[in-house]
């Protein structure tokens, strides 16, 4: 059962749009449509009742003359949009019964379209989530981002090694997109500054010999739920100024016009693998660079359409940077405000301060991005003249407060006085926004004292926490619709758009028949997470065994290498100490390592090998089973998170600026296996401390050791025999009989006492917390009644509400623009 | 390229006779406007047609407006688009040149 009606006036409309696309839009008969078609029709048929309703809300917008939100991010990791559109348009049984008249299947349509896999992870994701939300609440904000043509590599996986495809997602276009050739603008790039002076004899530096990139913007429509609010995501592809030159066509050189095509298309060719090293690539600058100049000048456009004067530019638009990757923004601001608009630079300074916010999103000081100033120069002369003027005037400021501090002004410059000159792009965001928030209590704490503590001595009033959310809509009701519906027939659906609703499922929580159908739940989606494992890596796993999930990007800090070695500990315990485990597990991995991280990739191999031992030897068969599941992504995330058990969220303490992956798995029934970092902890402040499974050295006390180089992971070692015999079985080729020595490095590299990430100090309390789950699995009314209190307790991670303590104290004054006539979902 | 020129109230209006000025042609332009460059001193060369310039499209108006300051001229902008106008003024361009809206507005103000 789905949580909405359908109408007979919805079916019959839908049904007639669906053929009439087919027919007009595809040129072909319903019957003679491949799957892929099938939903291109579909698509259209949706998209034209989002555009009816986004043409309301834009003049619901225009009346009031409401303040703007562009949320800026070089990610927008949106995955599906089929099943969340219909949700949030409260059609998806008409569509469904529309489609049954056809001979057509919804599931099937929606599964065959291809997952828009513009984003890395957590923070492209983010941003998708706070789309949704936005629209939900009806805030007039919007998407900015680049249109990939191919988004994340597509993961294969080759005798278990990692193997990237190209992931060319716009190969047929997508039906949701809408050019917007008409607003298309022009990015000049490269060139040099000639100093000259203007008609008045002032000082005028004139942006000369530069290159021309052209900005074609494509809209991807964002309904909310209820389907009173349609805002956009808008999403810039790159192309020339001209197909191809045909002055140097004319001369006979062919092959250079078309180059010269190619290089500018380039710009919008692909997303940067995270964890890839970009600095000082310049394709990666040039990108962000596209992104601000387009994002600009389209702001710059809408605002003008209603307003003259340009100090009341903060008052009618607020930009958030989603981390630096957008942070020229602050340069191309100045820039557009003192050259173009004429503005005096301490007018237009105050105007960009204001309109302007950053959200960092790392603590790893490495990856911070900079960029070299000679780099900057070649490609952004003007932009490097405006950084280093808005440099002079902060450390004039800096020293006049603290005379004679050089070694302050040293750390606070825009320049790292390195060789060459890099200009630090953390540095700018924050001296040119009046907010600086971090994305969970323990990072905004960090970020204040640990990565950039000159500047909240500067500025405390500018630094905040906004702790991450997801959206409900997609994490819960679409992702596990018969967790859903329970939810619905207990306490009804206030939740959909009111997450703390939750809360009224606690007093469930120790009821045994809402146990049973709880558990139910959980065995479908897990009988279904079963089924995609056997087809994809061909293992089979129990679904009455507890399933023990880590699905993330992989890195080092994220520590899959401790969940192997937990899993290693388990398998050596049963047989060589004939220990058998508390209960069966699935142990499940998914997730994608940057094509360059040699670490990551390795154990991506290792999870393999480690899982191909144990889940062929006989001795483990009843009790383990490894399953690697290739492709993360998400539309993978949506059908894997509702079917965990047990939530490893196990990041070094004072790595993970937040997770969202924590709270999804929570939302959706798991306990969570945790170290205090992130929200992790907000998490079990929430759910109680008694209903998660928490291990680890804490931030601080990682800290210090780090500081006072007094991590000693021999002692570790030696000290308990667990330990040992976990190392020990990485230099002894028993996951490695064909490659010899394949993992030797990984025993050399946990017993280093610069192992960044502590695996050994924390790997005892890992083994314990494990134990402990293990326990409480085995009593299934505990293991219920702790499920259903995290799900009742998730409130807080709503992105709704997130998105609301942005609006009260960053974006402000920004509020919900609501429609007046009854909204158009049935109750 | 043909550049039509009009001698209005003794001031040279030369219209810019393409809808791109850009790396394709912006040479051609430089030689074909450099005989009216040569004969006067009061220049207004009109925009009304082009639609796109790029960065040599704009070097070569930059050219024109020094050969005349050069030897105590001046030149007149008139008639831009609103994107040609954007792109003078993303380059700083609009400061150093004197842009009207119309031909009459710019003949005008060679007489004051």
């Amino acid at each position: 059962m789905d949580t909405q009606r359908s109408s007979a006036g919805d079916i019959a409309a839908l049904e007639a749009s669906i053929q009439r696309h087919a027919r007009y839009s595809l040129g072909k008969a319903w019957r003679d449509l491949s799957a892929r078609d099938r939903f291109a029709a579909v698509a259209l048929a949706v998209r034209d009742r989002m555009l009816d309703l986004s043409l309301e809300t834009e003049e619901r917008y225009r009346q009031k003359d409401s303040k703007r939100l562009y949320y800026l991010s070089i990610e927008f990791l949106i995955g599906q949009s089929l099943g969340n559109n219909l949700h949030n348009l409260g059609l998806r049984e008409s569509c469904r019964q529309a489609l049954r008249n056809l001979g057509a299947d919804l599931d099937e349509i929606e599964e065959s379209e291809p997952d828009a896999a513009l984003g890395n992870g957590g923070l492209g994701r983010l941003a998708a989530c706070f789309l949704d939300s936005l629209a939900t609440l009806g805030m007039p904000g919007y998407g900015y981002g680049i249109n990939y043509e191919y988004g994340l590599f597509k993961q294969e996986i080759d005798n278990g090694y990692q193997r990237e495809k190209p992931d060319n997602w716009l190969a047929q276009s997508s039906p949701w997109q809408i050019a917007r050739s008409d607003e298309t603008c022009v990015v000049p790039v490269y060139g040099r500054i000639e100093h000259g002076l203007d008609r008045k004899g002032g000082y005028n530096p004139m942006w000369m010999d530069w290159k021309v990139l052209i900005g074609t913007p494509y809209d991807m429509l964002i309904p909310g739920y209820g389907g009173r609010t349609v805002n956009f995501l808008r999403l810039y592809s790159a192309r020339s100024s001209h197909d191809f030159d045909m002055g140097i066509f004319n001369d006979g050189d062919y092959f250079k016009a078309v180059e010269q095509k190619i290089a500018s298309e380039t710009i919008s060719k692909v997303l940067y693998p995270s964890d890839a090293v970009v600095a000082g690539q310049e394709l990666r600058l040039v990108q962000e660079y596209f992104l601000v100049a387009c994002t600009l000048r389209d702001i710059v456009r809408r605002f003008e359409q209603n307003h003259t004067s340009f100090r009341d530019f903060a008052a009618k638009v607020a930009i958030q940077m989603n981390d630096t990757h957008p942070a020229l923004a602050v340069a191309e601001l100045m820039r557009i405000l003192v050259d173009e608009k004429n503005l005096e630079w301490e007018a237009a300074w105050e105007s960009t301060q204001a309109t302007l916010a950053y959200t960092n999103h790392t603590l790893l000081p490495e990856a911070l991005e900079k960029w070299t100033v000679p780099l900057l120069e070649r490609v952004l002369p003007r932009h490097l003249q405006i950084i280093l003027e808005i440099n002079r005037r902060f450390l004039e400021r800096v020293a006049a407060d603290h005379p004679g501090d050089s070694e302050r002004l040293r750390r606070v410059s825009l320049i790292e006085e390195s060789t060459p000159q890099q200009v630090r792009m953390a540095n700018l965001a924050i001296v040119g926004s009046h907010s600086i928030n971090g994305v969970a209590a323990i990072h905004t704490q960090l970020l204040q004292t640990s990565l950039v503590p000159d500047f909240y001595r500067l500025w405390p009033e500018r630094f905040n926490n906004k702790t991450n959310g997801i959206t409900p809509r997609r994490w819960l009701l679409k992702a596990n619709p018969a967790l859903a519906d329970l939810l619905r027939s207990a306490i009804g659906d206030a939740w959909i758009t009111d997450l703390s609703q939750l809360r009224a499922l606690e007093k469930y929580a120790c009821d045994a028949g809402f146990q049973d159908l709880f558990r139910k739940v959980k065995r479908t989606n897990k009988e279904r997470l079963a089924g995609i494992i056997r087809d994809s890596s061909r293992v089979k796993c129990d679904p009455d065994s507890l399933f023990d999930i880590q699905v993330k990007r992989i890195h080092a800090y994220k520590r899959q290498l401790l969940n192997v070695m937990h899993i290693v500990h388990e398998y050596l315990s049963l047989i060589e100490d004939g220990r058998q485990p508390a209960v069966p597990r699935t142990y499940v991995f998914a997730g994608k390592a940057a094509p360059g991280y040699w670490v990551a990739k390795q154990i991506i191999k290792l999870i393999h090998n480690v899982g191909r031992v144990i889940n062929n030897d006989a001795r483990a068969g009843q009790w383990m089973k490894v399953a690697f599941v290739p492709d993360y992504r998400v539309s993978l995330a949506e059908l894997i998170i509702p079917a965990a058990d047990l939530s490893e969220q196990i990041s070094t303490a004072g790595t993970e600026a937040s997770g969202t992956g924590n709270m999804k798995f929570a939302l959706n029934g798991a306990l969570t296996i945790g170290t205090l970092d992130g929200a992790n902890i907000e998490i079990r402040e929430e759910v109680g401390p008694e209903n998660l499974f928490i291990f680890g050295l804490k931030a601080g006390v990682v800290q210090a050791m780090r500081r006072e180089r007094t991590y000693r992971p021999r002692e570790f070692y030696d000290r308990d025999s667990r330990v040992r015999r976990v190392a020990d079985a990485f230099r002894s080729n028993l996951f490695c009989p064909q490659e010899p020595d394949l993992f030797a490095w990984i025993y050399q590299a946990v017993l280093d006492e610069n192992d960044a990430y502590f695996h050994l100090a924390d790997l005892p309390a890992y083994l314990e917390a494990h134990e402990k789950a293990g326990g409480v699995f085995q009593d299934r009314a505990q293991w219920a009644r702790m499920a259903v209190l995290n799900v009742a307790r998730m409130g807080r991670f709503s992105s709704d509400r997130t998105v609301q303590e942005y609006a009260r104290y960053i974006w402000a004054p920004f509020t919900p623009v609501v429609a007046e006539e009854p909204e158009l979902l049935p109750r | 390229m043909e550049i039509p020129v009009d001698n209005v109230d003794g001031v040279a209006v030369a219209a810019v006779p393409v809808d791109e000025l850009d790396a394709s042609n912006s040479t051609e332009f430089k030689r074909d406007i450099a005989p009216v460059l040569q004969s006067q001193t009061k220049l207004v060369l009109d925009l009304g047609q082009l639609r796109f310039v790029d960065s040599s499209g704009l070097g070569a108006m930059l050219s024109c407006l020094r050969q005349l300051s050069a030897k105590g001229g001046d030149l007149k902008l008139c008639s831009m688009s609103k994107q040609v106008q954007a792109l003078f003024e993303l380059v700083r361009m609009h400061r150093i040149f004197d842009i009207y809206n119309s031909k009459e507005d710019a003949v005008r103000a060679f007489q004051h």
